[in-house]
């Protein structure tokens, strides 16, 4: 009962959170129900007894996404007049809504399936999931790190790119705005 | 689970909490103190209760009343998200709060066949715990700084946030670097790491084993907890008070105890890895055990010694200066802490006595090592803060160019260096 109540709780914050980050128009409260998402969803992993993957959930999205895009809130102060109109939000969220309405039966039937594995639910150690990476997903796990490394290098690129051209726009316009 | 498992495990949470909770104004009293030693003068020495001063802690508890009997002051210009910008401060003091949650205070507890660990929370992934929880306390600043609406404040924030997202690779990097020297990321296996002897003499401490990575980690760590030389995020020469401009009373408190708690945290978390932890050199929890009356006997000579100095240093220096005729109580005070101390004084050697003649059981015995190691503990992490604080008073301020410089093109570049020759060093000895 107590795992129920828990889980109860930590999924209404994740689903208000959701709601939150895609509804509202402020940047910044957006990024907040994110985080919030995020911190329910580690508490979830957490209650399946894989403390590991909560606290990887946590350190990937709450410190690395949720603070790298506060920063790029911060850097580029998107007020919410400057955000793109939306008349047909509401009609589109209903119509989506409706469309993936066959799907809750998948998520019917996790939901009351889960918790009963909460008690029963092997824990799921550092030492045995990093057995279990190295032995026998070893290889989709050296794919990931050479995908996460071209996206990597392919990022560097589109960024020096893309500096040179700023450059030579900012270097244009300075002139023209000199010009009397 | 035994009454004696639960006893520990709520006795070491509650230690884990009043630890980073109590040491806030001990903290707050030792940065006067010693700002006060650095620049020749004073500082706070003269708030009492009844006359006693304690050398001046008690000031720090009447700044505490201070800052909450505080008018609340919220600028009118925050339209929306007043509740963030109130909540904001709250999760940078919990975030620095619960990451000082999984620091080891003494070595697994054996009884019975059982294993119990004196820390708040029982994890053994104690490094990415402190990872991942304090890098959320700095989303406090940022969130505060943004909901200021104060261009002061908001670049406050964003120098706070990118110098996070800078230092926290040469830190992660650096701390990988112990991972694969100790190979656990558990932080008490890497104290018991440490229990060794290195080239056969010295103490296997990381700051000797590792001395570059070690170096890495302490700075990152003051930039981390934004402290000085890292201060740019609040730094009152340019951008008055930074994020916290704003807030004000105990909304301003909160991100003043959650730096001291980040900062204590930091320290707890430097002499874990590379400070030996809760252990004193040379000395491994299972020699402490085995030889246990040699090691009371040591306590017994030691710890008198040390009460006597401290009751002399007390004598010598908590009076007035002989011009002023009235003493207000500091003669008193020190009558009454000269009792106490050697009432406590009396009581460890009778119970060492005790242990060391009647006591049979090895409970009691494993339960002396335990205080003594969370003794050593509390007096290292004093000793860390310390560091902290002279650091902050004695070298100044780096430009924030400067320290984006530090971090990316020394900083960085050297934790790669080191973790690929750590890789090297270890696989070439296990192969």
């Amino acid at each position: 009962m107590l795992e129920i109540s828990i889980f109860s709780i930590l999924a209404l914050f994740m689903i208000g959170g959701s709601i939150a980050m895609i509804s509202n128009k402020q940047t910044v409260f957006a990024a907040f129900g994110f985080l919030v998402a995020m911190i329910a969803l580690a508490g979830l992993f957490a209650m399946l007894n894989s403390q590991f993957l909560a606290i990887a959930q946590i350190l990937v999205s709450v410190g690395a996404v949720v603070v790298l895009s506060m920063l790029t809130i911060l850097t580029v102060n998107a007020q919410s007049k400057s955000l793109p109109q939306e008349p047909n939000k509401t009609k589109w969220i209903i119509l989506t809504s409706i469309l993936v309405a066959p799907f809750t039966i998948l998520l019917y039937k996790t939901l009351t399936t889960l918790p009963d594995h909460f008690s029963t639910m092997e824990t799921i150690n550092t030492k045995v999931l990093g057995k279990e990476m190295f032995s026998h997903w070893v290889l989709p796990f050296e794919i990931l790190s050479i995908l996460l490394l071209s996206a990597m290098v392919g990022a560097i690129v589109i960024a020096r790119k893309s500096k040179k051209k700023e450059d030579n726009t900012t270097q244009t316009n300075s002139r023209e705005r000199s010009r009397p | 689970m035994s009454t004696v498992a639960i006893v520990i495990a709520i006795s070491s949470f509650l230690l884990g909490t009043l630890l980073a909770l109590l040491t806030i104004p001990v903290l707050v009293w030792l940065e006067r103190r010693i700002a006060s030693l650095i620049q020749d003068r004073l500082g706070p020495n003269r708030t009492n209760v009844f006359g006693f001063r304690l050398g001046g802690v008690v000031q720090s508890f009447a700044d505490v009343v201070k800052l909450l009997l505080k008018e609340e002051y919220y600028p009118s210009h925050i339209k929306m998200g007043k509740w963030l910008f109130m909540l904001a401060p709250v999760i940078t003091f919990a975030a620095a709060l619960l990451a000082f949650m999984a620091i080891p205070f003494a070595d697994t507890l054996h009884i019975n066949g059982e294993a119990l660990r004196v820390q708040a929370l029982p994890i053994d992934f104690g490094v990415f715990w402190y990872l991942a929880v304090g890098a959320i306390g700095v989303l406090g600043v940022i969130f505060g700084g943004w909901l200021s609406h104060n261009k002061y404040a908001l670049l406050g924030a964003s120098r706070a946030g990118s110098m996070v997202i800078s230092y926290e690779l040469p830190l992660g990097l650096s701390i990988l670097a112990f991972i694969i020297t100790y190979d656990t990321i558990d932080f008490n296996a890497m104290v018991q790491w440490q229990s060794g002897v290195f080239f056969g003499f010295l103490p296997a401490w990381g700051i000797l084993v590792q001395p570059l990575a070690s170096i890495i980690l302490i700075v990152s760590l003051f930039a981390e907890t934004n402290r000085n030389p890292f201060t740019v995020a609040e730094g009152e020469s340019e951008i008055v008070a930074g994020y916290m401009t704003e807030h004000t009373a105990m909304k301003f408190a909160m991100y003043f105890m959650g730096e001291y708690v980040a900062m204590n945290t930091a320290s707890a978390v430097i002499i874990t890895v590379i400070f030996g932890g809760y252990q004193i050199p040379w000395v491994s929890t299972e020699m402490m055990l085995q030889n246990f009356s040699v090691f009371a006997g040591v306590l017994m000579i030691t710890v008198p010694l040390i009460v006597a100095l401290l009751i002399r240093w007390m004598r010598k220096n908590n009076t007035v200066r002989p011009t002023v005729t009235t003493d207000s109580g500091r003669n008193f005070e020190t009558k009454v802490l000269t009792i106490a101390l050697l009432a406590m004084t009396a009581l460890i050697e009778v119970i060492l006595l005790y242990l060391i003649f009647f006591a049979e059981s090895t409970l009691a015995n494993s339960i002396t090592v335990m205080l003594f190691q969370i003794v050593v503990f509390v007096a290292k992490l004093m000793m860390f803060n310390i560091f902290f604080i002279v650091i902050r008073w004695t070298v100044p301020r780096f430009r924030y160019d400067q320290i984006q410089h530090l971090g990316w093109y020394y900083l960085l570049p050297l934790s790669l260096l080191n973790l690929f020759i750590t890789a090297l060093v270890v696989v070439g000895v296990s192969s």
